[in-house]
C-alpha cells in the first residue's frame, strides 16, 4: 500500500470522524499533548544537565537516570498517543506540512541520539557515574539531547501556525491585495 | 476592559509583535519549555515531600536544587506571558480561561513561597506531616490546572460551552 492511500484511510477512520465532530476533543487532547511534551523536556533536561556535570557530579548519574526515566517514558507515551489522535482526523494536512515532517525527523534524531547513548556510551558508565567528569561522548549526548528536544518543541509550535497553508498560488492569478489579512 | 484591550492591540508594540510572523510562536515555545522546567522542578520537590524521590537527601538539598529553577522559569514565563498578552489582549482578556489561570497562578505562587519559607530543613529520612504532604500535592494539581487553562485560552468558547 502506498503512503497517500494509508493517509486517506487514517483520515477516514472512526477515530478521525469522532475527533472532527467533537467540540472538546481538540482542546483537551492538545492540552494533554503540550503538557506531556513539556514534562518529557523537563525530565530529560535534569538527566542531560547531570551528563554535562551540572550542578555537580556528586550524585550518581545512574540514580538520577533511573529515578526520572519512568516519568520521561510515561509522558512520551501519552504525548505519542495524543499526537496520533490529533494526526488521525487531519492526516493529509499534517502529512503535507513541512514543519510536521521536520518534527518527525527531529524526533527520529532524538531517538538515535538516545539509542547510541544507551547502547554504546553507557557501557563505560562505572568510570564516570559519580564524583568524576563525564565521558566526552556522554556530554555530547546530553548537549545534543537538550538542543534536539528544544528544537522539537519550537518546530511543533510552528505546525500550528502553518498547517493547511502549504498551497501554491497560481502565477497568473489576479489577487486584489488592497485588503490585508486580518 | 474591552476598550482597553482594543486600545492595547492597536499600540505600536502590539502591532509589531503581531505582524512579525515568528515572534508569537517563538514566545509560546519558550513558554512551553519553561512549563517543563517549572512543573518538573515543582514535582520533584513535592515527590521529595512525599518521600518518593531522593529520600536519602535532606529536604533542604532537594529544595535548593530545584527551587531556583522553578522561580527562574516562572520569571521567564512572566516575561514571555506578558509579551503574549500585549500581542493579543482582546483574545486574552475575553477568555474565561485566562482570568481563572491568572487567579490560580497568584494562589499557587504565594502558596509555594509560604511553603518554602516555613519548612524547616529536616534531616534525611524525617517525615512530613499529612497536612504538608497534602499541600505539596495541591501545588502540583494547581500547576496542572494552570497549564490546561493556558492552552484552553485558544479554545475558550469551545472549552466552556456545554457541547461535547
Amino acid at each position: 500500500m502506498e503512503i497517500p492511500s494509508i493517509i486517506r484511510s487514517i483520515e477516514a477512520s472512526g477515530v478521525g470522524e469522532w475527533f472532527r465532530t467533537s467540540v472538546k476533543a481538540m482542546p483537551v487532547v492538545e492540552s494533554i499533548h503540550v503538557f506531556t511534551a513539556a514534562v518529557v523536556f523537563g525530565t530529560i533536561l535534569i538527566v542531560d544537565l547531570r551528563l554535562l556535570g551540572f550542578p555537580n557530579t556528586r550524585r550518581s548519574f545512574t540514580r538520577i537516570s533511573d529515578e526520572l526515566t519512568r516519568f520521561t517514558w510515561g509522558a512520551f507515551l501519552i504525548s505519542a498517543v495524543t499526537g496520533a489522535l490529533m494526526f488521525a482526523p487531519n492526516a493529509s494536512t499534517y502529512y503535507g506540512n513541512t514543519a510536521f515532517r521536520i518534527k518527525m525527523l527531529a524526533l527520529l534524531l532524538a531517538g538515535v541520539n538516545m539509542a547510541v547513548f544507551e547502547l554504546v556510551t553507557k557501557r563505560g558508565v562505572a568510570r564516570w557515574d559519580k564524583d568524576a567528569a563525564t565521558a566526552p561522548a556522554a556530554r555530547f549526548a546530553g548537549a545534543a539531547s537538550i538542543l534536539i528536544w528544544a528544537f522539537v518543541i519550537f518546530v511543533a509550535r510552528w505546525i500550528g501556525f502553518t498547517k493547511g497553508y502549504n498551497y501554491e498560488i497560481p502565477p497568473d492569478l489576479d489577487l486584489n491585495l488592497q485588503f490585508p489579512a486580518q | 476592559m474591552r476598550e482597553f484591550a482594543e486600545w492595547l492591540q492597536a499600540t505600536p508594540v502590539s502591532v509589531t509583535v503581531q505582524s512579525i510572523t515568528w515572534i508569537i510562536p517563538l514566545l509560546q515555545s519558550i513558554h512551553i519549555l519553561m512549563i517543563g522546567v517549572v512543573f518538573v522542578s515543582s514535582l520533584m520537590i513535592t515527590l521529595r515531600v512525599l518521600g518518593r524521590v531522593r529520600a536519602e537527601e535532606p529536604f533542604a538539598v532537594v529544595w535548593n536544587r530545584f527551587a531556583p529553577w522553578m522561580w527562574g522559569g516562572l520569571v521567564v514565563m512572566a516575561l514571555t506571558g506578558l509579551t503574549l498578552i500585549v500581542a493579543e489582549p482582546v483574545r486574552e482578556f475575553g477568555a474565561v480561561s485566562f482570568w481563572v489561570k491568572m487567579s490560580l497562578i497568584a494562589i499557587c505562587v504565594i502558596s509555594i513561597a509560604i511553603f518554602g519559607r516555613t519548612l524547616r530543613p529536616d534531616a534525611a529520612g524525617a517525615e512530613f506531616s499529612t497536612g504538608r504532604k497534602a499541600a505539596a500535592v495541591a501545588t502540583v494539581v494547581l500547576w496542572l490546572a494552570i497549564i490546561f487553562l493556558g492552552r484552553a485560552i485558544a479554545y475558550d468558547g469551545a472549552v466552556w460551552s456545554l457541547q461535547a
